[in-house]
This record gives structure tokens, C-alpha cells and sequence, in this order.
């Protein structure tokens, strides 16, 4: 038994959906003004359908609410009597078809209108039924499906059955929007994030339980700490979120990461309330491979991260990225988030797996280090710097210079001036004009010199290591 | 106790082999299955190494600088990689150089890269006066958290090969942490598939089941005259120490300078020229 409701006046959506889950969870909101609920089993509650449809009707009169109410066997017979009778209809189940026989067919437009209808508004075929002659929907549901199939194609035998009042679908219970948040009132304000742990280990459990309930993950983590007021009249709410990488639910976890997040950026005053939401998302299904070993979860990466900030500072750990550059030593860094990696399609060929001659590395210093460079004969004859452990000495070998200069079409004249102390490398945009050496000195080390041009400052890039 | 009993104890003790290590010499680590070793991307050194690296252990390589430190520590990032594993580097001065891990084939996008401080004026040695007990150096500081970000890395797991890059700390500094750091370190990654590299310019840990990478180096120059000279490569010479692994060996490595590989191959054009 299903009944559909529906509002003589434009109503606040609320109001309507408040009155229909009075009587059924299980309810289709069909449009502003429209819903349709399953009344199964509320007879033993309520009595008749006529008496369930009165119920229905004073509970909405109760909130200042005029409604038509419909009950029939199945849901699209209710929705095209609640548009075509006012006050209460009740058809008996078996007997839609009868029902609807002599309504008009411009009710079928009533029976397809919902927002996540599956059919088009049948004005088109309308038009044709009209022209055919036929005016009501029980002479539109006499006519034989195969011939209807013949003209108007399946679609038009869909809409024959919807004229008998037959439904083409099962009811889709509107589930009612989840809130997955945690609130905790301390007695006495806390200071300090050890206490607070404890406090986020037990929001956090049932928080986690609610989200495997309903299979969910976080996809972004709310932490809202009321703090007392401080001038004892403004409250202060101290809000951070965690965009997490993967949807996460585990309790341990999302505690850790919002504690690490605190020790970066702590409360300026005691806590008095704990609020912790989440913005569910769908779990992840992972699929384990036989063939490689496997990758840490995104768990145990964002946990890692997350430590490693709090650690060495933000913007410090990451994959490094090769920048589109030709300037020394340019680089970009980006979360470090690996890819599962195919054993049977490898990104490099099998046979180079290891290598007879590799190439030699640089161990660059991220600020060059000043250096003074005696020149003879236009090659460099000694390097020393004041640097404690680096040493200096004679040039036994040398090769260069090589030439290179770049990023002057970027920037501006502040940036063009000439700068008395080294400029850190990796920060694309700035201009270069240098020569570079690669010397050999008495100790047996190997360096990379330059010498900017535009200064005529000799640095240390790095050493061939 | 009575003589009897002492002797059932004994003959008890020697059957279960409860004695073992204090009567005989440590069990060997030789170990057949290659899943437990980790290639250094060197044919030659693998070939030496019966393998590579062994994993759950914690492996040196030392040596001066320019002794070709680098050279190695990112082919074996770059093996790792190509296995599909994931790897770490702490580098405690921010001294990991980008175009060089790109020219030693390193999937950048599986490399974790820990990010030090970069120290631009270090004084003295940066350590405190003996005894002292003020606030630590700069020095110290630095190191301690790298110290504590490989600790991290180590406890998470899933990494195939986790390294610490210590070769710029002053020989001073690193005397002076506390052995029981690397026996730490060990017992972290002990039965775990990660291969711990420490970088270091002197052997430290010298841990019993890892090996120790010695390393020295010649430069090579290529060309007749003082104007077509260019530095060629590394003549890197390994020498490999772990004597309760039982290799032993020295293997010489050529390593080539990257700019005479973009020279070589195709890959470039790049941005320099050779000034007349």
C-alpha cells in the first residue's frame, strides 16, 4: 500500500517531508510539493487506509498544512489520483487500473514528473494520443501493447502500463542526510594536548564505527575546539580541517593526524568543548597484488607525513619534482603519494635493471658557498673558502668553462641588481649568468665552481660525489 | 649443586644448543634467497656482493669526498625503484641534487625526500664544549632530526631501501653520538625488508650483518688540450667488507660524467657551451 501526498500551496520542503516521516521511513520525495510513502503494515496501527489517510491529513492540519492525500496499491496509480482528486482518495489494491480508467491523459505528465524520473515529459506523445482520438487513460491502456509497441515504440508500452497505474520501478527510499560528528563538553577546561588525546580517542571511536557502519571513509577532517573566553565575554573557536590523501577511518589513525596537526598549530587558550566531523566519502576497495611487494597503505604514508612535518617543518618532505628549467639546481617538490607499480609492464626495460657505468652525482650545496679563486692564465689555479671543512688548495685539474645564463626575459630590474650574497638554488624565475668549472683540487676532491659574470663572485655549486 | 646435575644440565644445554653462542663463532648470514638482498643497480657490485645489500640490516657506505658516495647511494634508489619498491632519503644538509637523480634513473615519484636544514655558516665543529650543557648547535640539532626522521621512516615500513645521507657531518659530530643509536637503528629494522644505507665518510655502525661499502675514487679527464679538457667520470674503487655475510672484494666502477652521457646520447639539447 502506498500513499502520495501532496500540498495544495507551495509549503517549505520540511514541512511536508516532517509529516510524511510520521508515518513511514521509508518515503520518495518526488518534487517540491509531492511525496509518496510506503504505508505497508501501518493498518495494524492505524486501522483502514481512509483512516490512515485522515491520520495523514490532521497531522499535516496540525502544521498549518493543507494536503490531498492518495492511497493505492501501488505508487504511480497514488500520484496520478493525488493530482486529479482533492482530499482523500483510497483505491483498493486491483483496482488501479478502474481507477484511473476515466481521468484524463494529460494526468500521465503527473506520473512521470519527479527528479529522478527515467522517462521525458510525454508532450510528444500526447499530441499523438490526442490525434488518435483517445482522451482518457483507461482508453490509452485498452489499446493492445503490441500494436501500441508496433507505433510508439517501447517506450510507448512503458507509458501504456503507467496509464494502467502500474509501476515501472520500485519505490527508492530518500535515505535522510548523515551527520558524522562528535561533541564532547568538558566539566573543567583542559590545556594542553595530551589530555585533549584522550578526549579525541573517544570521540573518534564511535565517529569510526558510525563511518564502517555505513562504509564510508573520511575524505576531510573537522576539529573544532571551543576555547574559554578569554575576556570573559568573546568565545573563541580555534577550527582545523585535514584534507586527508585517501578516505581514512581508522580510529588510531585520524587521532594521531589530528594531534600532529594541533602540535603545529596549537590553541591559544583551554578547551572547554571538542567538536570532530568528518565529510564521508566512499571506502576504497583495494586490490592486493601477488606479484610486488606491497606499498604502505595511504594510512600509514599520511601518518608518516604527517610526523615528518611536524618534525622537520612544512614543505620539507615530498617527492622531488624535475622543473621545466635549464637553471642549476631548479627542482619542485609534491606530496610524496607512490603509485602502485605493474611488475608486467614496467616503466623501464627489464635488461637495464642495473648499469655498468653509472652517471656521477652532485652533492650541491643549497646555498652556494663563496669562494676565492686565484686565475692564471684564464683557468682556476687555486680555490679556497672560509667555510670550516671545505677545504681549499691548489688545482691540479680543470675543466670549462661552460656557459650558461637564463631567466633574465622573467624578471624585474630588483631582481636583475647585482646581490652580494649567494642566492639559494632550486627557485626557478631568478636569472643566472655564470661560467662553471669543474676543478680537481690537491685533496683529491672534485668541485663544481662558477663565477657569476654580472658580479664576478666565485662560488662553490657542489661536489662530484 | 651436585656434579650429576651440573653434567645433565650441560649435555642438555649442548643438545638444544642453548651454548652456541658462547662456545662457537657467530652463525653465518649467507642467505640464498635474492629476495632478501636489494641490488645495487651495479652489475659488478651485485656480482660481488653475491646479490647486493641484504635487507632487515643496516648497510654502510663510506668514504671520502668525491669518493663516489652519491653515485652509489642513488643507483641503489634507482634499482629500488625500478623494482617497483619505494624508498627514503633523509638528507640531513638538504644536499640531494635533482638533475642527478634524474640522470641515474631515479623514478622521482617513489622516492620519499626528507629535507634537512641547510647549514650556510657552520662554526667551529658546531658541537658544545666538552662537558657543556648549554642548548645544542645548530649542528647538533640538524643532526638529531635526521636522526629521528629516519627513526620515523624506519618504524612505518614498506620501504625498500630507507638511506641517511651523514657524509658532510664533521667526523667531530658524529663520533659523538652514541653507539647504541645504531644498534637502535638495527633493532628497528631487523626482519624487516628494508635495507638501512647510512652515507657517512668513515665507517660507524659497522653493524654485523650489514656490509660496509669502503669507497675511493680517481677522477678521470678527458681530452688532449687545456681548452677541450672536461671532466670524464669517477674511477670509483669499492672495497666490500662484512665479515659475517663472508664477502670480501674489491670492484672498480667507472662512473661517467653526466655531461658527457647528454653528449653521448640524444637526450638535450642542453643550455651550455664551451667558452673559446
Amino acid at each position: 500500500m502506498v500513499g502520495a501526498l501532496y500540498a495544495a500551496e507551495d509549503t517549505p520542503p520540511d514541512v511536508l517531508l516532517e509529516v510524511a516521516r510520521e508515518f513511514s521511513p521509508r518515503l520518495e520525495v518526488c518534487g517540491p510539493r509531492e511525496i509518496v510513502l510506503d504505508l505497508a503494515g501501518l493498518a495494524r496501527l492505524f486501522g483502514n487506509a481512509h483512516t490512515i489517510a485522515a491520520e495523514l491529513r490532521r497531522t499535516a492540519a496540525d502544521r498549518e498544512l493543507r494536503v490531498r492525500v492518495a492511497i493505492a496499491g501501488t505508487r504511480t496509480a497514488a500520484r496520478v489520483l493525488v493530482h486529479h482528486y482533492a482530499g482523500i482518495t483510497v483505491v483498493d489494491p486491483g483496482e488501479e487500473a478502474a481507477a484511473l480508467s476515466p481521468l484524463p491523459l494529460a494526468l500521465l505528465a503527473a506520473a512521470s514528473s519527479a527528479p529522478n524520473s527515467q522517462f521525458p515529459t510525454p508532450d510528444g506523445l500526447l499530441t499523438t494520443l490526442r490525434q488518435w482520438g483517445l482522451r482518457t487513460l483507461g482508453e490509452f491502456a485498452a489499446l493492445p501493447p503490441d500494436e501500441v509497441a508496433a507505433r510508439l515504440g517501447q517506450e510507448g508500452v512503458v507509458w501504456q502500463r503507467l496509464a494502467s497505474g502500474e509501476d515501472p520501478r520500485p519505490l527508492l527510499p530518500a535515505v535522510p542526510e548523515e551527520r558524522f560528528e562528535q561533541t564532547f563538553d568538558l566539566e573543567w577546561p583542559i590545556d594542553g594536548l595530551e589530555p585533549l588525546s584522550f578526549v579525541l580517542g573517544r570521540l573518534m571511536e564511535p565517529l569510526s564505527e558510525h563511518l564502517e557502519r555505513r562504509d564510508r571513509g573520511a575524505a576531510v577532517l573537522h576539529v573544532r575546539l571551543h576555547l574559554v573566553k578569554t575576556d570573559g565575554v568573546t568565545p573563541t573557536v580555534h577550527e582545523r580541517s585535514l584534507q586527508l590523501p585517501t578516505p581514512i577511518r581508522d580510529a588510531r589513525t585520524l587521532r594521531t593526524l589530528a594531534l600532529l596537526d594541533l602540535e603545529s598549530h596549537p590553541p591559544s587558550a583551554a578547551i572547554d568543548r571538542v567538536v570532530v566531523a568528518v565529510d564521508p566519502t566512499p571506502g576504497r576497495v583495494i586490490q592486493f597484488s601477488l606479484l610486488t611487494r606491497p606499498l604502505p597503505s595511504p594510512e600509514q604514508v599520511s601518518t608518516l607525513l604527517a610526523r615528518l612535518a611536524a618534525l622537520m617543518g612544512e614543505g620539507r618532505c615530498g617527492s622531488p619534482v624535475a622543473v621545466d628549467s635549464w637553471q642549476p639546481g631548479a627542482f619542485g617538490m609534491k606530496p610524496f603519494a607512490p603509485r602502485d607499480s605493474n611488475v608486467l609492464h614496467p616503466p623501464w626495460p627489464v635488461e637495464a635493471e642495473v648499469v655498468a657505468n653509472p652517471a656521477i652525482a652532485l652533492r650541491r650545496f643549497r646555498f652556494p658557498v663563496p669562494a676565492r679563486v686565484r686565475v692564471d692564465a684564464g683557468k682556476p689555479a687555486r680555490v679556497t673558502t672560509d667555510r670550516p671543512g671545505l677545504g681549499g688548495g691548489r688545482v691540479e685539474a680543470c675543466g670549462g668553462p661552460w656557459r650558461t645564463s637564463g631567466g633574465w626575459w622573467s624578471s624585474s630590474d630588483d631582481d636583475l641588481r647585482v646581490s652580494a650574497s649567494p642566492r639559494p638554488v632550486g627557485v626557478t624565475g631568478v636569472p643566472w649568468d655564470r661560467d662553471e668549472w669543474d676543478v680537481t683540487l690537491n685533496d683529491g676532491a672534485t668541485y663544481r665552481v662558477f663565477r657569476e659574470r654580472d658580479a664576478d663572485h666565485w662560488l662553490v655549486e657542489g661536489i662530484v660525489d | 649443586m651436585p656434579r650429576p646435575a651440573v653434567a645433565i644440565l650441560e649435555a642438555a644445554l649442548r643438545a638444544r644448543k642453548l651454548d652456541r653462542t658462547l662456545t662457537t663463532a657467530l652463525p653465518s648470514l649467507e642467505r640464498t634467497d635474492p629476495s632478501a638482498l636489494v641490488s645495487t643497480g651495479v652489475a659488478a657490485l651485485d656480482a660481488c656482493l653475491r646479490g647486493g645489500v641484504p635487507r632487515g640490516q643496516l648497510s654502510e657506505i663510506a668514504g671520502p669526498r668525491s669518493s663516489g658516495r652519491m653515485t652509489l647511494l642513488l643507483q641503489l634508489i634507482a634499482a629500488a625503484a625500478r623494482r617497483g619498491e619505494i624508498a627514503a632519503l633523509v638528507d640531513t644538509f638538504d644536499r640531494f641534487d635533482v638533475a642527478s637523480a634524474c640522470a641515474a634513473g631515479v623514478d622521482l615519484d617513489r622516492l620519499l625526500w626528507i629535507r634537512g636544514q641547510a647549514i650556510t655558516r657552520p662554526q667551529g665543529s658546531g658541537l658544545r664544549p666538552q662537558g657543556g650543557h648549554g642548548p645544542a648547535s645548530l649542528l647538533e640539532r640538524t643532526v638529531d632530526r635526521a636522526l629521528k626522521a629516519l627513526n620515523l621512516v624506519l618504524q612505518a615500513g614498506g620501504f625498500g631501501v630507507v638511506a641517511i645521507d651523514l657524509a658532510d657531518v664533521p667526523l667531530v659530530a658524529l663520533k659523538v653520538i652514541p653507539f647504541i643509536t645504531w644498534l637502535r637503528v638495527q633493532r628497528t629494522v631487523e626482519g624487516s625488508d628494508t635495507a638501512c644505507v647510512l652515507v657517512v665518510p668513515e665507517p660507524l655502525a659497522r653493524s654485523a650483518g650489514g656490509v660496509t661499502l669502503t669507497l675511493g675514487a680517481a677522477p678521470q679527464w678527458a681530452g688532449s688540450s687545456d681548452r677541450s679538457r672536461r671532466l670524464a667520470g669517477l674511477d670509483l674503487t669499492t672495497r666490500v667488507v662484512s665479515p659475517r655475510r663472508r664477502v670480501q672484494g674489491e670492484v672498480v666502477i667507472k662512473a661517467q660524467s653526466s655531461r658527457l652521457k647528454a653528449q653521448d646520447s640524444t637526450i638535450g639539447p642542453w643550455a651550455l657551451s664551451l667558452v673559446p
